[in-house]
């Protein structure tokens, strides 16, 4: 498998500039998150859409029309779902690089996205979970986008359970780049289906337009943060494993 | 097995002295293959639609204290399709356990054949034993509910949901069992693998199905979006399983 490394002489390695970068990417990401958390609280008023249905009596006062503080779950649970998809995107990116070249350094890279997928997915479920409950008063509704969400996460669990499954490395490399990507497609049909098939309770909030600048802002902000987290816990995981396998590579060397 | 497949490698391989047999013939080849050595034994139809009987009886233990009435038509939509992702699974699991013995895999792999007219070949093996289980299973099933309630007059047009369904089953489900018979576990790894990625697929049929089992205004509104939902997710994903089939038959 050596001929390809001529053809791409430029593979992911601990130390190449991304890791320069990625402790300060890690504070920013850290510092920006907090901003955004401290601006969802402070800064952006409440807006109409969380709303109490109908005429209820809330701290000693008759409101038609209370706004919830549990629409605060929105700036977080919007952007950590941005993050895991684009992780995912990465992961596929791999696999397919995978594929062309059998180059090792792919697989693994494909492998630590889509680790990093799963992180974002259980931290979008469990504010989704929370935004279920507080808002439509049940913990889990098999709202179309919700049930999609889901069932991306139960690929990726397969992704895992796969490649613990198949003992080859060859073998599993290029299984695991398949599912990798068949994952990745599956995530437009999920959007396709909230989108066209009628009865969808799930907030579209980029279509009906009605995030305010405020609300914009501040989504932006916690997204960044995010997308700097992600990117620095993906630079931190792939530099535990290739020095893991470089170490392996090292005893092996040693033994013969 | 082996010897006759081994004849009819040789077959191909002696007409490749004029010219490489087309890639139409490679895929008849294969096709008839799979058909001729299902048709004799028996072996996948007969369980897959022992199976499918077995999953009725269980359905209608479930719903045997609900006694439901023409509210059932809302759900037999979703029962019929659960049936079909049940059977299918164990038709999946099969269709490649007979090729792993005796190495039929490997003289398949030797022989210069297409890659994609492997997967087409397997593929349409599969479309043709689950469409052979659900000519047989689907009126046992309306047969064994007829009792709870009566279908609208579309309910003829079930057909459609239940091709393309079909069809998108087979197709992806030939990739992932080709993955899964070659790793620890194979029957569990492909329950986990198929089931979210059929998952698009199910609501889209289930949801024509449904429509169509009610009758009214819902077909229009509910059919046609659906269908088309469903075909497209057939055409992404077979594309897609012919693209990668190559580097998984490979590996």
């Amino acid at each position: 498998m050596g001929k390809s490394k001529g053809a791409s002489p430029k593979l992911p390695e601990v130390g190449q500039w991304p890791d320069k970068i990625a402790p300060a990417v890690a504070i920013a990401g850290i510092v920006l998150t907090t901003l955004g958390f401290l601006m969802a609280f402070f800064y952006v008023p409440p807006v109409a859409g969380a709303a109490v249905d109908g005429v209820e009596l809330i701290g000693g006062m008759m409101v038609a029309n209370k706004l919830l503080i549990s629409q605060k779950i929105f700036y977080f649970h919007m952007p950590v779902a941005m993050v895991s998809f684009v992780a995912l995107a990465f992961s596929c990116y791999y696999g397919v690089r995978f594929l062309m070249t059998r180059e090792w350094r792919y697989d693994t890279c494909s492998a630590i996205a889509i680790e990093i997928a799963l992180v974002f997915v259980v931290a979008t479920m469990a504010t989704g979970e929370m935004w279920t409950r507080f808002e439509w008063g049940v913990w889990w509704t098999w709202e179309p986008r919700l049930t999609t969400y889901l069932v991306l996460m139960l690929i990726v669990i397969a992704y895992f359970v796969l490649r613990s499954a198949v003992d080859e490395p060859e073998r599993r490399g290029v299984f695991c780049s398949v599912i990798a990507i068949i994952a990745t497609i599956d995530v437009p049909i999920c959007f396709a289906i909230t989108r066209l098939i009628p009865s969808s309770i799930h907030p579209v909030v980029l279509r009906e337009g009605g995030m305010s600048g405020e609300m914009g802002m501040c989504v932006a902000l916690v997204a960044a943060g995010m997308f700097c987290i992600g990117f620095a816990l993906y630079r931190a995981r792939f530099g535990q494993v290739r020095l893991a396998q470089r170490v392996e590579a090292m005893k092996e060397s040693l033994e013969d | 097995m082996a010897d006759r497949k081994k004849e009819k490698l040789q077959e191909s391989g002696r007409s490749a002295i004029c010219a490489r047999p087309s890639t139409f013939a490679q895929y008849k080849t294969l096709l008839m293959k799979d058909l001729k050595q299902e048709f004799r034994t028996k072996d996948m139809i007969v369980s897959m639609g022992i199976y499918a009987v077995l999953v009725i009886v269980v359905f209608g233990v479930a719903l045997s204290f609900a006694k439901p009435g023409s509210e059932f038509l809302e759900v037999s939509g979703g029962l019929l399709w659960s049936l079909v992702v049940f059977t299918s699974l164990l038709g999946l699991n099969r269709s490649f356990s007979h090729e792993m013995e005796n190495g039929c895999m490997e003289g398949m792999l030797l022989a210069p054949l297409d890659r994609g007219a492997v997967f087409l070949a397997k593929m349409t093996s599969n479309v043709v034993f689950l469409l052979i289980v659900e000519v047989v299973a689907v009126p046992l099933y309306w047969l064994f509910f007829s009792s709870y309630a009566t279908p609208a007059d579309t309910a003829w047009m079930m057909i459609i949901p239940l091709l393309v369904g079909t069809v998108g089953i087979a197709g992806i489900g030939t990739l992932l069992s080709t993955i899964t018979t070659r790793t620890r576990g194979k029957d569990v790894l492909l329950a986990l693998l198929f089931v979210p990625v059929i998952f698009p697929l199910l609501y889209a049929c289930v949801s024509a199905t449904t429509a169509v089992l009610i009758g009214g205004d819902v077909v229009a509104d509910t059919l046609m979006v659906s269908l088309v939902l469903a075909v497209g997710y057939d055409v992404i994903m077979i594309l897609a399983s012919w693209i990668l089939y190559e580097f998984v038959v490979s590996a």
